[in-house]
């Protein structure tokens, strides 16, 4: 009996935390959604390069940790900001499919480039935080996993309090209400859109490093992306401690439903379990728990 | 010196409603037909009418796709799991009833159809990007089930040998037999397509995509409409399904998974949203854009890199290319070839003159 | 690679729209075969080793003069382990004359099953593949010429079975697998040596794309509690897996992996032999460089003035590659004889392929005898284990339970 509880308690805490670096994940899809109105459908492509990022600086001799995670932040800054300007300035006004396709063709692109650009390799990404697992009472979690929990945490209050309280956050909040009236209050929105784009960068960059740790950094890093449309429906597209709720709540049910379900269907619940939860969701509460409701004119 | 419709007078409602009225058209139908029905299968290798065979099926389901998103407004990133669905349902019947194809292939589709009305119910509550998650979601939980149930995928290996459609007696095997056989659903999917454009319930999609709450308003019960849309779209994609596991000889749903469903909604964007034509040429692309790569990288290639770097080149550069040309035709080229396609008609139109 | 392929590629792509291709002329004393390869999707991590090692043991035999004096052309093709460019590749290969086809990827080789059979051209599946094809008589086109995924199942339970003292009355194996036909294909049979031997049996399915198991090796390690490990995983998986297991303090050398988790790659992509140590990993090609065939092949790049390949330093997948090109070549060298040095057609190198007898490659691969009945060659595997920072035999050729195979292979044909 204590087994089971036992058993029940480290399947919690195991889905907890991988849930909260999915919601790493899912954070730079809530931020620019929520200041630029963009869809990103190659998110897990964003992550994917900026693990690449760090795992080649990290290849050269001597280079110290920060100065890799470094490189990888001003590679996704300068690349949100390119993508910005090349890519979905022209789209604005489109309907949401062309958007969703282009951000796809992002993603092929960025796919293929690893294989003839450096080679299509599995690259290790070692951190210096060791590889024994840290006990927490009968759960134990791999040092990476906590450093994740621990980074998401941190963007969680950090966004919180900018949205919230800072004077920059309340106006990029204006802008994704209203972009012409922001205008007109004098707020420079292209700034703020690239603001928004570089902290998206950001997030995908340590996103990035972590998950690259965790699986190692090839071209399949890039399917962790997909884990984002659950966590994003179920918290909501634009909210920030949505992003953080919905992957706590996707990480455990995965995490659950792998560990009592798979022995009666035979395996594979934890793809689907996420999945009817979010079509349950999206018929119930279509906007997620923490979305605003979008009010349609016509 | 084309300009077509100087001098076509018509004088019976039949001769107006008629799908070519004019008859420059229909002369070029007509030699349309002659080149693909008897000029390509007796001239070309067969390799290459392989190719054109992988084309005709993915013409019918790409019209499908077309009708949902191009006419409809909506979206479906799960159209590869109605294929599924349709391929299952066929080669389960063909195997365990021994049913002949003209009775797998409709029930296919009748079945993918269901599927897809019942994938298509939130698209009732939702839009944009919440319905292309929902069919996401609804393409990974079909794949599921398939690779799941046994009843229907046959087993660990969830692939169903299909024997052979037999036709008057004789079973469809080479290529060239292969070729009439998908070119005579390609051309039923297709005129299928432009009549339904045309008819009432086209014009209610149409209704539908530019401005859903005000078609209600008229009277276009929006609910039943976009229902329909959904199943019709996957009806189209059921049978193309089918007709994927009758070239291929086998139904296995690792053919059908989410990277197929993009490459038919790349097929409609690249085509031209809203245009059967447009579709055409966008699944001839789209499905030749792989072969040809390779069939001009390797001559080439083989000069600078050796056989086995070629191989991983050749499939990266793939990748890029259709990111690339994606992304041109959104943001260059939002209508897709089709738009290529009228305006080089319209200059011949009125050649040499230029207006 | 470097950054100026990627300029080569674009100056190559540029170049390629405005010229016609010329493809390659079949010549009169060449033979063609077919190659399916992954190279840049899920089991990358096999197919960028694998397929280099094909192409060095084809440009030796050639340079020394190919077989019987024909040269061998291998056309490569990388279908990202998906199914239509396998078909595609497939019509491709019949265009070009291809005598032989070596399939890569479970789901393509059952997709190709038909085509082969009704293009006369055989099509091999070494170490993956329906198990079913082992038998000539019903799939006399499809060659498994290494262990099926159920003699590889059945060498585990042996193995296993040696390492816990000789019986496993009452023992408990877990069976922890990728969740797809290839993965879920040893079940029936350890079910029923299950049966047989008395043991209990549980699987433990991991889902596509296998990065994610933290559920699974938890439920294995916190209630299961098995007293050993059959692990089935392939690409980014068995790296995953050693990961999770070591993390949760379950004793790798309680664990086996069959054929496609166990090569150098995979341990190091787990953080190391270090890590990695115990590991038990089940091989139907020798380990390492110390074969005469390989020293062959560097002396062939030392005469070309380069170094020999990276790819071989995961030797477990570099040595695969030699070890079916070799199988490849031995076929086509029997059909070029019985023709009495005439080209042979693909129905020549099928009954070459069944005239297989006890081919060792200088004792890289175990003694494989083919047959028109048994097209898989015995089922020979072997253990090496990840011992001090390196892999060691651990036992010799080994084959289990053939009686147990053999009635599933009835009962299923």
């Amino acid at each position: 009996m204590w087994d089971e509880v036992q058993f029940g308690f480290a399947l919690a805490v195991s889905g907890l935390s991988i849930g909260l670096m999915y919601s790493l994940i899912a954070l730079g899809f809530v931020l620019v959604y929520k200041a630029t109105d963009a869809i990103n459908f190659a998110q897990g492509e964003f992550v994917m390069l900026a693990g690449f990022v760090a795992a080649l600086a990290l290849a050269v001799n001597g280079m110290p940790v920060i100065a890799a995670v470094l490189a990888a932040v001003a590679v996704m800054v300068l690349f949100s900001f390119a993508l910005e300007r090349v890519v979905l300035r022209p789209l604005l006004g489109r309907p949401v499919v062309a958007v969703i396709m282009a951000t796809i063709g992002l993603g092929a692109i960025l796919r293929g480039l690893p294989p003839i650009t450096v080679g299509g390799g599995t690259r290790a990404l070692s951190l210096p935080i060791g590889d024994s697992p840290i006990a927490l009472g009968p759960a134990s979690l791999p040092p990476i996993q906590v450093l994740g929990v621990v980074v998401t945490l941190l963007f969680l209050a950090v966004f919180t309090w900018f949205f919230l309280k800072s004077r920059m956050g309340v106006a990029m909040r204006a802008v994704a209400d209203n972009q012409q009236v922001a205008m007109a209050m004098g707020i420079n929105v292209e700034r703020y859109f690239a603001l928004a784009w570089a902290m998206a960068g950001t997030v995908s960059a340590l996103g990035g490093v972590i998950w690259g740790s965790m699986l190692g950094v090839d071209v399949q890093l890039a399917l962790v992306g997909l884990k984002v449309f659950p966590v994003v429906i179920l918290g909501g597209l634009d909210s920030v401690v949505g992003a953080v709720v919905g992957g706590l709540i996707v990480g455990l049910v995965e995490s659950l439903a792998a560990g009592y379900l798979d022995p009666y269907v035979g395996g594979g619940t934890k793809d689907f379990a996420p999945y009817v939860l979010m079509i349950i969701t999206l018929m119930f509460k279509p906007y997620g728990i923490f979305g605003t409701h979008r009010i349609e004119r016509v | 010196m084309l300009h077509r419709e100087s001098g076509v007078f018509k004088t019976s409602y039949a001769a107006d409603m008629a799908l070519y009225p004019l008859p420059i058209a229909r002369w070029t139908v007509a030699a349309v037909i002659l080149l693909f029905a008897v000029v390509l299968p007796l001239t070309v290798h067969e390799y290459y009418l392989s190719i054109v065979n992988l084309v005709l099926i993915a013409i019918v389901g790409a019209l499908g796709l077309n009708i949902l998103v191009g006419y409809t407004g909506q979206i479906s990133v799960g159209h590869a799991a109605f294929m599924s669905v349709g391929a299952y349902t066929a080669a389960n019947l063909a195997v365990h009833l021994h049913l002949p194809f003209w009775v797998t292939l409709p029930a296919g589709g009748l079945m993918a159809a269901l599927i897809g009305g019942i994938v298509g119910i939130p698209s009732l509550r939702i839009k944009g990007l919440y319905l292309a998650i929902a069919t996401l979601a609804g393409q990974l939980i079909i794949e599921w089930i398939i690779n799941h149930t046994p009843a229907i995928s046959g087993g660990a290996q969830a692939s169903i040998e299909v024997p052979r459609p037999v036709f008057m007696g004789r079973q469809i095997k080479t290529q060239g037999q292969l070729y009439y056989f998908l070119l005579f659903f390609a051309v039923l999917a297709t005129l299928a397509t432009l009549n339904l454009v045309r008819s009432r319930i086209g014009r209610a999609f149409v209704a539908i995509r530019d401005q859903d709450i005000a078609a209600e308003i008229i009277g276009i019960n929006i609910f039943r409409y976009k229902l329909l849309s959904f199943a019709i779209s996957s009806f189209y994609a059921g049978v193309c399904g089918v007709l994927y596991t009758y070239y291929f000889g086998i139904a296995n749903y690792e053919a059908f998974q989410i990277g197929v469903s993009i490459d038919y909604l790349a097929m409609i964007i690249i085509g031209g949203l809203g245009s059967v034509l447009g579709t055409i040429f966008g699944a001839i692309f789209v499905t030749m854009l792989p072969i040809v790569l390779r069939l001009t990288m390797e001559p080439l290639g083989g000069l600078f890199f050796d056989a086995g770097e070629l191989s991983s080149i050749i499939a990266s550069t793939r990748l890029i290319l259709f990111g690339c040309l994606i992304i041109f035709f959104l943001v260059v080229e939002p209508e897709g070839l089709n738009r290529l396609w009228r305006n080089i008609r319209n200059y011949f139109r009125v050649w040499p003159f230029s207006y | 690679m470097s950054i100026s392929t990627s300029w080569r590629t674009a100056a190559i792509t540029a170049g390629a729209i405005a010229l016609a291709a010329g493809a390659a002329q079949a010549q009169d004393k060449e033979i063609v075969i077919g190659l399916q390869c992954d190279r840049t999707g899920p089991t990358q991590i096999v197919g960028t080793v694998l397929c280099p090692g094909y192409h060095d043991y084809i440009n030796l035999v050639n340079s020394k003069g190919g077989v019987e004096g024909y040269k061998i052309k291998a056309i490569e093709i990388d279908h990202e382990y998906k199914v239509p460019p396998a078909m595609e590749a497939h019509e491709r290969f019949k265009k070009d004359g291809a005598v032989l086809e070596g399939v890569y990827g479970t789901p393509q080789i059952a997709a190709l099953t038909k085509k082969l059979e009704e293009d006369k051209i055989l099509g091999t599946s070494p170490g993956f593949g329906t198990a079913a094809a082992a038998d000539g008589k019903r799939y006399p086109y499809i060659f498994p010429i290494a262990a099926s995924y159920w003699s590889q199942g059945a060498a585990a339970v042996d193995f296993a079975k040696r390492q816990l003292g000789g019986s496993l009355k009452g023992k408990k194996i877990a069976y922890i697998y990728f969740d797809n036909p290839a993965g879920k294909e040893p079940i029936a049979v350890i079910e029923d040596l299950a049966k047989i031997e008395g043991f209990e049996m549980r699987t433990f399915a991991v889902p596509s794309p296998g990065v994610e198991m933290a559920a699974q090796v938890l439920d294995i390690t916190g209630r299961f509690k098995p007293d050993f490990v059959i692990a089935h995983l392939f690409g980014r998986a068995p790296s995953v897996s050693i990961k999770e297991f070591k993390g949760k303090g379950y004793p790798l050398s309680k664990v086996v992996s069959l054929v496609w988790g166990s090569s150098e790659a995979d341990i190091q992509a787990a953080g190391g032999y270090g890590v990695a140590e115990g590991y038990h990993t089940m091989q139907f090609a020798g380990v390492g460089s110390d074969f005469q065939v390989i020293k062959d092949i560097n002396a062939m790049y030392k005469a070309q003035g380069k170094s020999p390949p990276k790819e071989q330093e995961t030797s477990v997948y570099y040595n695969r590659g030699l070890m079916i090109a070799a199988l490849h070549v031995e076929a086509i060298r029997n059909a070029v004889k019985a023709k009495g040095g005439a080209k042979p057609t693909s129905e020549d190198v099928k009954n070459g392929m069944e005239a297989l007898k006890d081919f060792t490659l200088g004792g890289m691969v175990p003694p494989i005898t083919v047959t028109p009945e048994d097209h898989e060659g015995g089922g020979w595997v072997q253990v090496w284990t990840v011992k001090g920072g390196k892999l060691v035999k651990d036992g010799e050729w080994f084959q289990a339970y053939r009686d147990v195979i053999k009635k599933h292979l009835q009962a299923i044909n």
